[in-house]
């Protein structure tokens, strides 16, 4: 048996907030102190990381590790692994969770490179039992559900975006400022510039709701009908303040309709929003590895035997031209309605 | 600019994943490909090679036939390869993994470690950032554009808004997006050509290996189980005869998803 106790997440910073995925971490950490002991602490970095601690607290961090400084404005490596690598020395925890964005994977890997442990990647699940903590990571597109456990203490894991719900518990946090010496090794990458092309996008990891599109869109034109179904239900829901996102299949990121930040599937994003809307997607393996893991899928198809009506709740076999705009007029309709 | 290229043979992702009860080690029996994410960063590195000179060495960790993998490296053009393959890293996990490849890595000198992002098998994404760790260089990752002059390095990795640009200088390891460019396809002359490249297969002595920390039994991370989901049920399909919208938003408002 270790000494080790609690659990410590590694903050995301998401547009000057915490990620959602850090929140879903904080809140699911809460309910597992009862089985690995307290307390909740997160590690917080940035240039400022006020506002940080303050929402930190708010979904019941016990305790808040901070980390202030330039060198941490923009994410790299050198410099969060260092940072997190001292609050894991500070914490001691039980457990460590990161996030599955590409950052807190890099994170991640370093952290277990350098701590010699077992890294448990895209967890969707997380279960404590007298010491013994387990975790479940759907692998290979989501067709196999994987049961692991970690023979290193701390258990070190990055979470999957949409895992677990997200719930305030206000606690008023201790703070613990870290004194962090970054390494000359850890400062050779720099950053040159930040380009925000995209700024405001919904993340399509992050998202409640996607509107996906196919090479049954017909073309890059024709992404406006798509958008604008995801902007009609984003509004809609009202409870999330991330909204609804867009993304697309190969085809159309091989035709340059979008960009590969868009592309969901086995060679682009995993995701697993509540909802998720194929528009002319025909469902082929290597997408549907992306998005199966979805709470509830519907497809809108003009072919009655496309793959993508096998794991799809609702389908509707016509043409997207027709049926998108219609469903975006409905919505509208009934949010005037509401 | 000398640069390694780590490349993984995975299995095709046509075929079903199936994992061996009494291990939980992937059947590795059925088709095997070149990762597909390896062929950005192969031909990533053919292209530093073709602008600035230098040798390309592909090194990849895996069992004997990972060979096929390694020779459609050369193919595209690498030059020579080190394939590290021994029964006793069979079960290896992604870190140790990263040990066998930094250890390889060790053994020849090289300005810049070519990953791809993640292998559509193991998909951690994490063995670049294990590695770099264990190296000692920086690491850049899930990168959409690589320049060099001289020995610096500017690079932009992908984020959701649009892209981060970076300045390092050479030594570094390096992850690469899809569509940071467009693979080669071997030629004939390449075919034939990488059946004499040098292919330097190393076990676990060749290379010094602590066999501590390789295989199944020293993973620090273990399998309890596995299962198939669920499949997913097809559900309700409607023919759109004009009220196919509507049909929708009721199935949406009666699931309370908006
Ligand atoms: C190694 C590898 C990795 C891959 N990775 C990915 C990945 O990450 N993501 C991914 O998506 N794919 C990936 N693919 C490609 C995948 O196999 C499919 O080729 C791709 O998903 C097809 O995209 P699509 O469904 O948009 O196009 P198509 O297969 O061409 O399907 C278009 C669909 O639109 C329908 N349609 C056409 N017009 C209309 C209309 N007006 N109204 C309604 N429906 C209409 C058609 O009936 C058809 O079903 C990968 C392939 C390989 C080999
Ligand atoms: N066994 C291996 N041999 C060589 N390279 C590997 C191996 N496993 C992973 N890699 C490299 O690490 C990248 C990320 O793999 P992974 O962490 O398994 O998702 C791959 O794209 C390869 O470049």
């Amino acid at each position: 048996m270790s000494d080790k106790e609690g659990i410590l997440v590694v903050a995301e910073p998401k547009d000057g907030k915490l990620a959602n995925v850090t929140l879903e971490s904080i809140t699911r950490a809460r309910a597992l102190t009862g089985a690995v002991g307290g307390p909740v602490s997160v590690v917080v970095m940035g240039a400022d990381t006020a506002p940080f601690v303050a929402q930190a607290g708010r979904y019941g961090a016990e305790r808040v590790y901070t980390a202030d400084s330039p060198e941490l404005a923009v994410f790299r490596p050198g410099p969060f692994v260092d940072t997190v690598a001292a609050a894991i020395a500070a914490a001691d925890p039980a457990v460590v969770l990161c996030s599955g964005s590409p950052d807190g994977r890099d994170v991640a890997a370093g952290i277990a490179a350098r701590l010699g442990l077992g890294l448990l990647v895209d967890i969707t699940a997380i279960e404590a039992q007298s010491g013994a903590v387990t975790v479940t990571h759907p692998c290979f597109g989501g067709s196999l559900i994987v049961e692991k456990q970690a023979t290193t203490i701390p258990l070190i894991a990055t979470v999957r975006s949409n895992s677990f719900a997200r719930e305030e518990a206000a606690v008023e946090p201790q703070v613990v400022a870290l004194s962090v010496e970054f390494s000359a090794d850890s400062l050779l990458a720099k950053v040159l510039a930040v380009a925000c092309e995209n700024a405001g996008i919904v993340s399509l990891e992050e998202a409640s709701i996607i509107v996906a599109g196919g090479r049954g869109v017909g073309s890059a034109e024709n992404f406006a009908l798509i958008q604008a179904l995801a902007d009609e239900l984003g509004a809609a829901v009202v409870a999330d303040e991330l909204g609804a996102a867009v993304a697309a299949s190969r085809a159309v990121v091989d035709a340059g309709w979008k960009s590969h930040p868009y592309q969901v599937g086995q060679t682009g994003k995993t995701v697993s929003p509540g909802l998720y809307i194929a528009c002319g997607i025909s469902g082929a393996i290597q997408h549907r590895a992306g998005m199966q893991t979805s709470d509830c899928i519907v497809a809108i198809n003009k072919d009655p035997d496309a793959p993508i009506f096998s794991c799809a709740d609702f389908g509707v076999v016509g043409d997207l031209l027709q049926v998108v705009p219609a469903l975006t007029e409905q919505i509208r309709k009934r949010k005037a309605a509401s | 600019m000398n640069i390694a290229v780590c490349v993984k043979q995975v299995t095709d992702t046509e075929a079903t994943a199936k994992l061996e009860p009494s291990s939980w080690r992937l059947d590795r029996s059925v088709t095997c490909i070149l990762n597909p994410y390896d062929e950005y960063a192969v031909e990533e590195a053919l292209r530093i090679k073709e602008a600035h000179g230098g040798e390309v060495t592909v090194v990849c960790m895996g069992p004997e036939n990972a060979t096929d993998a390694v020779r459609k490296a050369l193919a595209m053009g690498a030059d020579s390869a080190v394939l590290v393959s021994d029964p006793a890293l069979a079960g290896s996990d992604a870190q140790a993994t990263a040990y066998v490849l930094a250890e390889a890595l060790k053994t020849f000198s090289w300005d810049l470690v070519l990953f791809g992002l993640r292998s559509t098998d193991g998909e951690t994404g994490c063995v670049p950032g294990a590695v770099a760790e264990k190296l000692g260089v920086p690491l850049l990752s899930a990168l959409s554009k690589v320049d060099i002059q001289g020995t610096t390095l500017t690079v932009h990795r992908e984020t959701d808004e649009g892209y981060v640009a970076y300045e390092c200088p050479a030594p570094a390891v390096l992850s690469v997006i899809k569509g940071i460019n467009e693979p080669r396809y071997p030629s004939m002359k390449g075919i034939m050509s990488a059946k004499k490249k040098p292919l330097d297969i190393k076990d676990v002595g060749a290379l010094g290996l602590d066999t501590t920390q390789v295989g199944l039994e020293s993973a620090k991370t273990r399998v309890l189980s596995a299962r198939s989901p669920e499949p997913r049920k097809a559900g309700v399909k409607v023919e759109d005869d004009g009220s196919g919208a509507e049909k929708i938003a009721d199935f949406l408002t009666g699931a309370k998803l908006v």
